[in-house]
């Protein structure tokens, strides 16, 4: 069952427009992935399409194992997918590229380098930039994800709630124009976790910050609904959709009011 | 080779079992096993030789000093394992076993025995090799010796051929060495592996099961470091660092133990030199050996280590190139333990020849063989252990080759880097007393040698009749003392340090 709220989307145009406000992010058309186990194929995600567009938090939710995971790594350009394509502003997307960042569930920051190695290490893709240009870009995205004062510092002497600001740091240091996060906070503390949400939720809506679309997994729901402008439900394996909303309360998102435990209760009910 | 490894098992079981439940037991063993692990055990055969044969009679007396030799180089390996497989029991196996069965020999037929099973069955596959290169090592060592010399094997019986000019013969005799290697791993060894498998309290990763080599070689090798070296990969260490304060004073009580063992022989040997040679050299006349023995260690040290800068910088790169190609790796993985379990001295009749008798070359190339393989595989299991996440964040970042070697695969598996270099040394060490110095049938024989080497200091003194035994004992007890000094020192310190700044946590 379907609970679709959703506008749906225009049909795109030739080539990538790259201003317009019609032409979505991130296109996820049709796409179907199968995991071969031993010569038989397994249907992880049957034939599923979303978009992304401007200034669109979107988030991707369902029970664990589902494939939210893969999907997002067929749209980080991380797999293939076995049918379907994803497309970045009308441009299908078949290897990672640099407008798409990544932040991972587990940090997976290199321990063996400091928070600014790892952040200029992110920046490996940029060919053009100078070291000292992007030590200065590494040290700038630091500040920026509070890490000011510890950029010598190792992942081993840092807390959980710091690692995920050096992994934000390091996404962000690419400008970005799409943000991928996968379970982002479900490896902190509610504490730490809760600090981290409203700051990404910050940087996402400075305007001097290049993300039009962040598109994140989660199981938190409460999460969820405090961060998400849509939201779209995949059913156990083989995922498909199961809900498509779009919440519109006005931001800045109490998370006391009657109208948050609404939409709270009916992702729990679409998840159940 | 067989009664070797039985006796082994057997005697490990014994000690490893004592060491895991007794703590006063544990606080002695496992400094003592560490010891033994890190001296080089074929300097001291000629030794064993006589101490063994001042018991019992000539020809036998060699002979079943090679089985103690083999016996020696396999056990530790798997009292090791067994150790950590008991110290691993949950302890409510242990609680329900001393609740429900009566006296402790049903314990250990129902709980230890089959816990440590997996453990053995995988050092065995290591042991296997080492025990092989003891074997043909000490066959070729006595070789030289006019008045030792093991009676049959295989290790003589190559050089017979080769000496003989009898290459068909050779060429045979080395064709089935291999086919009895590769059917004693594939289908006794492996399959002992996997058949333990079942005794194992946790299940582990699917894909870690069908990988013989990862599981025999990534904790294997790690564990039969020296404890001296705290590791932090794997489960089970933590147990370890606790029990580290203990290893230091046990440290105290093992030393002198070994040096018993040690007088112990060199009493049986005295017994067996005629009378006329037995008085106690003077003190002038021990500096002058001992000052040509620290010379020749000099030598062979810096011998064995350029080969080392050789073979890491050969072996390093090979590694992980292989490791990280899934398709290479299953294809050349066992290609490679077969090759590795063929003892490299065997290879010495040919070296020999195509070298042109040229000691240097030859010695070079020896250790080089006998090294190689253990950074290889250290090396590779440890690429194959790396977190899937780096190669996600690899392709995520669209990271350039070269920045992933510099920032992923070298420091990733520096930790196993170091640990095989740390086992390749203390090889190359043993190596070299077969490697500079070749004369297989005495001194009428053309021989093959080094110019100067401690390897061929030892090796000569066998070819004395009587052994010079003056010259056997400093020869080897400063080997050693170099060898645990630098262990102590060196290695101790390069391994905390790699373990702080390189490790992580799975």
């Amino acid at each position: 069952m379907i609970a679709r709220e959703v506008t749906t989307t225009k049909e795109s145009g030739q080539g990538a427009d790259l201003g317009g406000g019609s032409v979505p992010i991130i296109s996820v058309e049709h796409v179907s992935l199968d995991y071969k186990k031993e010569k038989e194929q397994m249907p992880v995600i049957t034939d599923i399409s979303l978009t992304a567009n401007k200034d669109q938090f979107v988030t991707i939710t369902g029970p664990s194992g589902c494939g939210k995971s893969s999907l997002l790594r067929i749209i980080a350009g991380l797999s293939k997918p076995s049918s379907g394509v994803v497309k970045f502003k009308d441009v299908p997307i078949t290897q990672p590229r640099s407008e798409i960042a990544m932040i991972f569930q587990n940090f997976v920051l290199l321990p063996w380098r400091t928070s600014i190695e790892n952040v200029v290490f992110g920046l490996s893709s940029k060919k053009n930039l100078t070291e000292d240009e992007k030590k200065t870009i590494a040290t700038k995205a630091l500040e920026d994800t509070g890490l000011k004062g510890f950029e010598n510092v190792y992942p081993g002497e840092l807390s959980g709630g710091m690692k995920q600001r050096v992994g934000i740091a390091r996404a962000l240091a690419l400008e970005p124009q799409v943000l991928l996060m996968d379970e982002p906070f479900s490896s902190l503390d509610n504490l730490t976790a809760e600090h981290l949400r409203s700051e990404i939720y910050s940087l996402l809506i400075n305007p001097s910050s290049s993300i039009q679309s962040v598109i994140m997994v989660s199981h938190n729901v409460e999460e969820i609904v405090e961060l998400s402008d849509r939201v779209i439900v995949l059913s156990p394996r083989p995922a498909h959709i199961v809900g498509d909303l779009t919440i519109n309360i006005p931001r800045p998102r109490n998370k006391k009011s009657e109208e948050f435990f609404g939409w709270v209760d009916k992702l729990y009910s679409l998840l159940a | 080779m067989l009664i070797a490894l039985v006796l082994s098992i057997l005697f490990s079981l014994a000690i490893g079992i004592l060491a895991a439940r007794n703590r006063r037991a544990e606080a002695i063993i496992i400094p003592v096993l560490d010891v033994f692990q890190s001296i080089p055990i074929l300097g001291f055969f000629p030794l064993v030789i006589l101490g063994v044969i001042a018991v019992l009679p000539s020809q036998i007396g060699v002979d079943v000093a090679v089985i103690f030799l083999i016996f020696t180089s396999m056990s530790w390996n798997i009292a090791f394992g067994v150790y950590e497989a008991v110290k691993s029991i949950p302890q409510d196996y242990i609680d329900l076993s001393q609740i429900s069965e009566s006296g402790s020999w049903r314990r250990i037929t129902s709980l230890y025995i089959p816990a440590s099973l997996s453990r053995i069955a995988y050092n065995t596959q290591t042991s296997w090799a080492v025990g092989l290169f003891y074997l043909v090592s000490s066959e070729i060592l006595t070789l030289g010796s006019q008045n030792y010399q093991a009676t049959y094997g295989i290790g003589v019986r190559i050089i017979q051929y080769a000496t003989e000019g009898d290459w068909t013969g050779y060429t045979y005799a080395i064709i089935s060495l291999i086919i009895a290697v590769i059917i004693w791993q594939f289908v006794f060894l492996r399959e002992f592996a996997l058949w333990s498998e079942k005794y194992k309290f946790v299940e582990e990763a699917r894909g870690a099961k069908k990988d013989p080599i990862m599981r025999a070689y990534s904790w294997v090798n790690q564990r039969s470091i020296s404890k001296l070296f705290l590791l932090t990969h794997g489960r089970g260490v933590t147990r370890f660092t606790s029990s580290l304060s203990r290893f230091r004073r046990g440290i105290k009580y093992a030393i002198p133990i070994v040096f018993l063992i040690f007088i112990a022989f060199e009493f049986g040997a005295l017994m067996t030199l005629p009378s006329e040679v037995k008085h106690l050299p003077s003190l002038s006349v021990v500096l002058g050996d001992e000052s040509k023995v620290l010379v020749a260690l000099l030598f062979s040290f810096i011998r064995v280590w350029y080969v080392y800068f050789i073979c890491s910088a050969v072996g390093l790169p090979l590694a992980i190139s292989i490791a990280l190609n899934s398709k290479l790796y299953n294809m050349l993985a066992p290609a490679i333990e077969v090759i590795a379990s063929i003892p490299a001295p065997i290879l010495l009749p040919v070296l020999v020849i195509y070298l042109n008798h040229n000691g240097e070359a030859v010695a070079g190339l020896i250790i080089f063989l006998g090294m190689i393989w253990y950074i290889i595989f250290n090396v590779m299991a440890g690429v194959r252990s790396l977190p899937h996440e780096f190669f996600e964040l690899r392709n995520a970042f669209q990271i350039t080759k070269l920045q992933t070697w510099r920032n992923i695969y070298l420091p990733a598996t520096f930790t196993a880097f170091v640990t095989g270099s740390i086992t390749a040394i203390g090889a190359a060490w043993n190596t070299l007393i077969v490697a500079e110095y070749f004369s297989p049938f005495g001194a009428s024989a053309p021989t093959t040698q080094v110019a100067i080497g401690i390897g061929k200091t030892i090796a000569v003194a066998t070819t004395q009749s009587p052994y010079d035994l003056l010259t056997l004992t400093l020869a080897i007890l400063s080997m050693t003392a170099l060898i645990v000094i630098f262990n102590l020192t060196v290695w101790r310190r390069v391994y905390h340090y790699t373990t702080k700044r390189y490790a992580y946590n799975r």
